[in-house]
């Protein structure tokens, strides 16, 4: 039966913003309810959130307190273009963004696309780090007023809000199009090179850094810091500062520029939203449905892929199997391969050829043309080994409820984490020894390749060990969404915390290796890599031998803690 | 051991170990299952309770499911299926209670008690970014079978559940109904002497669902045993031998399907059971306009 044009019936009440915060706020307070140790972390998060933002809040209003006006252009420049790095970066590189609230959700309810992008903006402000953020950068308000009075402390105050807009912006649109970009395989190159610009961008901006305080050449800085508070990272901030020094002039173009950078950022998150929203409909955390060639052998060797065909065909070859194949498949794991890769690289060349960063941990390289030496490579390499290794501390996060698949087969803890210790290192263990190389080339010390090698591998199989007992008594469910980067928010805290501690732990036992490396001199280029080795190995089937027992005596209860809760 | 084997048990089970099934493959009787069974039930549960942040989802079930039978659970939505058949295959442990498949128990000596049963979950995910031939050698290989048992399993499953011209396809790319198909295969590959399968029929199209009651059926045959959840009362009627209804997480009615039934329809008894309503017109009027 056909019918004419059909309006909904009745007047629709409009629904704006302060909706989407409270549902953020009441499906966070759903997830406490309940789980005591969920609270108890939310706390403690909060706290060293708070303990950071008051520090830093006494930081940018010590030149106001002490008086001197010639630092108040030069901290709000750098901290506030810092703090924009940061909010661009990290949910990259590290933390993932909130999806408390998942746009996917709301792609069957009547709203236009300026409603949800406002909406989910609104609600994405509701967070601990930018409350933090806002108490800290309110610091740059108090040096505003002493020199500039009650004006100069007002547009600060609006300079602040806007910077934090502009900081949340910016993390929404930089993962909501990397994921996007990652999904879509066809342009997942192009997304692995784009990190590597951006944290290629950390590099010169660092050197650009130590060079100048190097010089202590203030004058220069200050010309620094004057470009940075005319480019949207140093905008916000400055604008109060412009006031104060007196050039009001300034004030209204910088905050334009903020806003109009807000708007962009906005307008470019409410495009790659639509996709993602539309894209989750149909293949939920899979890409498009594709013919692949055809089938050749049995099904036992199609398992397998040709890089382990040299394993037994039994559990632990299964078990090893599937896995290599998941790090490549799965694209959550596979932006985790991609991150370890580029901050692999990156990281090390930053420290050791801006190496001041760590003068107070070595005590030998001092000189000014920032030569490296073996502790302060040891150190970097630790980090990356660690970095690497942290990457499992989810691991069966990874797999959410199908690991079920495991727990009714009745596979043996030890075996599981050391062919999934087996599996992952596949990938990691030739981008450690790439690292190593071409670490050691740059640096134009070749002989350290050894070593580099023996500290990275000590540190990954440390770290192995330690992000064994991580996933089995910290694991927790991802959401099924196909944003690599998504997490719940209470999980969020806890992903954080327990990342850190793992890191801190790691690095305590991969200690002995910065130690030797110290202190054996010109022995330790040629034992490093055997001890180093031996070190990690040791460590690695010490770890998984305890935390495999640990896994047979809570096979269910791991399965609970990874399942999304529905 | 189990603590109490019932009479039923060993009337009801007459036929037991494993003549073949299917073609050639033998995908029953594969030594796994190879002893006397009969004395005890396929699969016992005795008092089963499991409690969620103190609310309480199974209040105590007590079931015995013979050999050789064809086991129905009835429930509506939430009545603490899943929840029971979780517990019974081992992924979810239980807040009292205990769960024996074929006199060995699920929580203290899983190992074998795993190996005699194939489950098939509700709600849970495949590892999905596998083919269907890939996931079927990764199940075969955790169970510790012969890779060339596996080999020619495999391909007899997938040519029998016509799953083979999905060729490389990722199972996260399968419709829901071959995913239930994939699933059971997976479920069946090991040749259990017990199935237990949370929801086989949901969301599966009827020529699917004529294919895996008809594999079913022939398994039963064979002297293997099903357990399996379903709200649809047509299904249940037409393949079991045995019925139990759940609701509010205490079974109801147990029994035969005829004892269970009498000479009404099962829906009839599952609705009176349950305690449903019907509509009487006068609500939702605003629906028709």
């Amino acid at each position: 039966m056909a019918v004419p044009v059909t309006l909904p019936a009745g007047p629709v009440r409009p629904v704006s913003a302060r909706h989407f915060v409270r549902l953020k706020l009441r499906v966070m307070g759903n997830n406490f309810h309940g789980q005591g140790w969920r609270v108890a972390l939310f706390l403690v998060g909060s706290l060293v959130g708070l303990w950071f933002a008051v520090g830093a809040f006494f930081g940018l209003a010590a030149p106001g307190l002490v008086g001197d006006d010639r630092y108040a252009l030069l901290v709000a420049a750098f901290a506030g273009g810092l703090t924009v790095l940061g909010w661009l970066l990290l949910p990259l590189v590290f933390f993932g963004v909130d999806e408390t609230l998942d746009p996917a959700r709301f792609a069957l309810l009547p709203l236009s696309r300026r409603t949800l992008v406002t909406g989910l903006f609104a609600a994405a402000l509701v967070s601990v780090p930018a409350v933090a953020v806002l108490l800290a950068l309110s610091g740059l308000v108090v040096t505003a007023a002493v020199f500039g009075g009650w004006s100069a402390a007002f547009v600060t105050v609006v300079g602040v809000v806007c910077g934090l807009l502009l900081c949340v912006a910016a993390a929404r649109a930089v993962t909501s199009a990397f994921a996007t970009m990652l999904r879509s395989r066809r342009v997942r190159d192009l997304a692995a090179v784009l990190l590597a610009v951006l944290a290629a961008l950390l590099g010169p901006l660092q050197l650009a850094g130590l060079a100048a305080l190097e010089d202590t050449d203030w004058d220069r800085l200050v010309g620094v810091a004057t470009v940075i508070g005319w480019t949207p990272f140093g905008a916000p901030w400055t604008a109060g500062i412009d006031v104060a020094q007196g050039r009001p002039w300034a004030a209204p173009v910088k905050l334009l520029i903020t806003v109009v950078t807000i708007v962009a950022l906005l307008a470019w998150w409410s495009r790659s939203l639509e996709s993602a929203m539309v894209g989750a409909v149909g293949a939920v955390g899979g890409g498009p449905a594709r013919a692949r060639p055809g089938v050749t052998g049995g099904s036992v060797a199609q398992l397998f892929p040709r890089a382990v065909g040299w394993l037994h065909r039994d559990r632990f070859g299964a078990l090893v199997a599937r896995e290599a194949r998941y790090w490549w498949r799965d694209v959550r794991r596979r932006a985790n391969l991609i991150t370890i890769a580029v901050v692999g690289l990156f990281v090390p060349v930053m420290v050791n050829f801006g190496g001041q960063g760590f003068t107070l941990d070595s005590d030998q390289s001092f000189s000014p043309a920032g030569e490296s030496s073996p502790v302060l490579v040891s150190l970097s390499m630790l980090f990356v080994g660690l970095l690497a290794a942290v990457t499992l501390a989810n691991q069966f996060g990874f797999d959410g409820s199908a690991y079920a698949a495991n727990v009714v087969s009745g596979v043996p803890g030890r075996l599981e984490l050391r062919a999934r210790a087996t599996a992952f290192s596949l990938y990691v263990l030739p981008l450690l020894a790439m690292v190593a190389v071409v670490i050691a080339l740059v640096l134009g010390e070749p002989t350290w390749v050894g070593f580099m090698a023996g500290a990275l591998v000590a540190t990954y199989g440390a770290g192995l060990a330690v992000n064994s007992f991580v996933s089995v008594l910290g694991a927790y469910a991802l959401p099924e969404t196909s944003n690599p980067f998504a997490m719940n928010s209470g999980a969020g805290l806890v992903k954080g915390l327990l990342t850190i501690l793992a890191m801190i732990v790691t690095g305590v036992l991969a200690v002995p290796m910065v130690l030797a490396a110290g202190l054996l001199g010109d022995t330790w280029v040629w034992l490093g890599l055997p001890l180093g080795v031996a070190y990690g190995v040791g460590a690695l089937l010490l770890g998984t031998y305890l935390a495999g027992d640990v896994l047979d005596r809570r096979q269910p209860e791991l399965l609970a803690m990874v399942t999304p809760r529905r | 051991m189990l603590p109490v084997t019932g009479a039923t048990a060993a009337s009801d089970s007459g036929m037991s170990c494993g003549s073949s099934f299917g073609r050639g493959g033998g995908l029953a009787g594969t030594g796994y299952g190879r002893r006397m069974t009969a004395e005890y039930p396929a699969l016992a549960l005795r008092g089963l309770v499991k409690s969620f942040d103190g609310k309480v989802a199974v209040t105590g079930v007590d079931l015995d499911v013979p050999a050789g039978s064809f086991y129905g659970l009835l429930g509506p939505n939430g009545a603490g299926k899943t929840t029971t058949l979780s517990m019974a295959v081992g992924l979810l442990r239980p807040t009292a209670g205990g769960a024996w498949v074929l006199g060995h128990d699920v929580w203290v000596d899983p190992v074998t008690a795993k190996q005699l049963l194939g489950a098939m979950p509700d709600g849970v995910r495949l590892f999905d970014r596998l083919s269907g031939a890939e996931l079927l050698a990764y199940h075969g290989l955790l169970r510790g079978m012969d890779p060339a048992v596996v080999d020619r399993r495999a391909a007899e499953l997938l040519d029998v559940l016509a799953l083979a011209d999905a060729g490389r396809t990722l199972v996260v790319d399968y419709s829901a109904g071959m995913r239930k198909k994939i699933g059971l295969a997976c479920a069946l590959l090991h040749g259990p002497r017990l199935l237990v399968l949370d929801e086989p029929f949901e969301a599966v199209d009827p020529v699917s669902a004529a294919l895996i009651r008809d594999i079913l059926q022939r398994y039963v045959a064979g002297g293997g045993t099903v357990v399996f959840s379903s709200h649809v009362m047509e299904v249940v009627q037409r393949l079991c031998s045995h019925v139990a209804i759940l609701a509010g997480g205490t079974i109801k009615r147990v029994g035969t399907l005829e004892q269970v039934r009498g000479d009404r329809s099962l829906e009839e008894v599952f609705v009176e059971v349950v305690g449903g309503r019907t509509a009487t017109g006068e609500e939702l009027a605003w629906l028709s306009r």
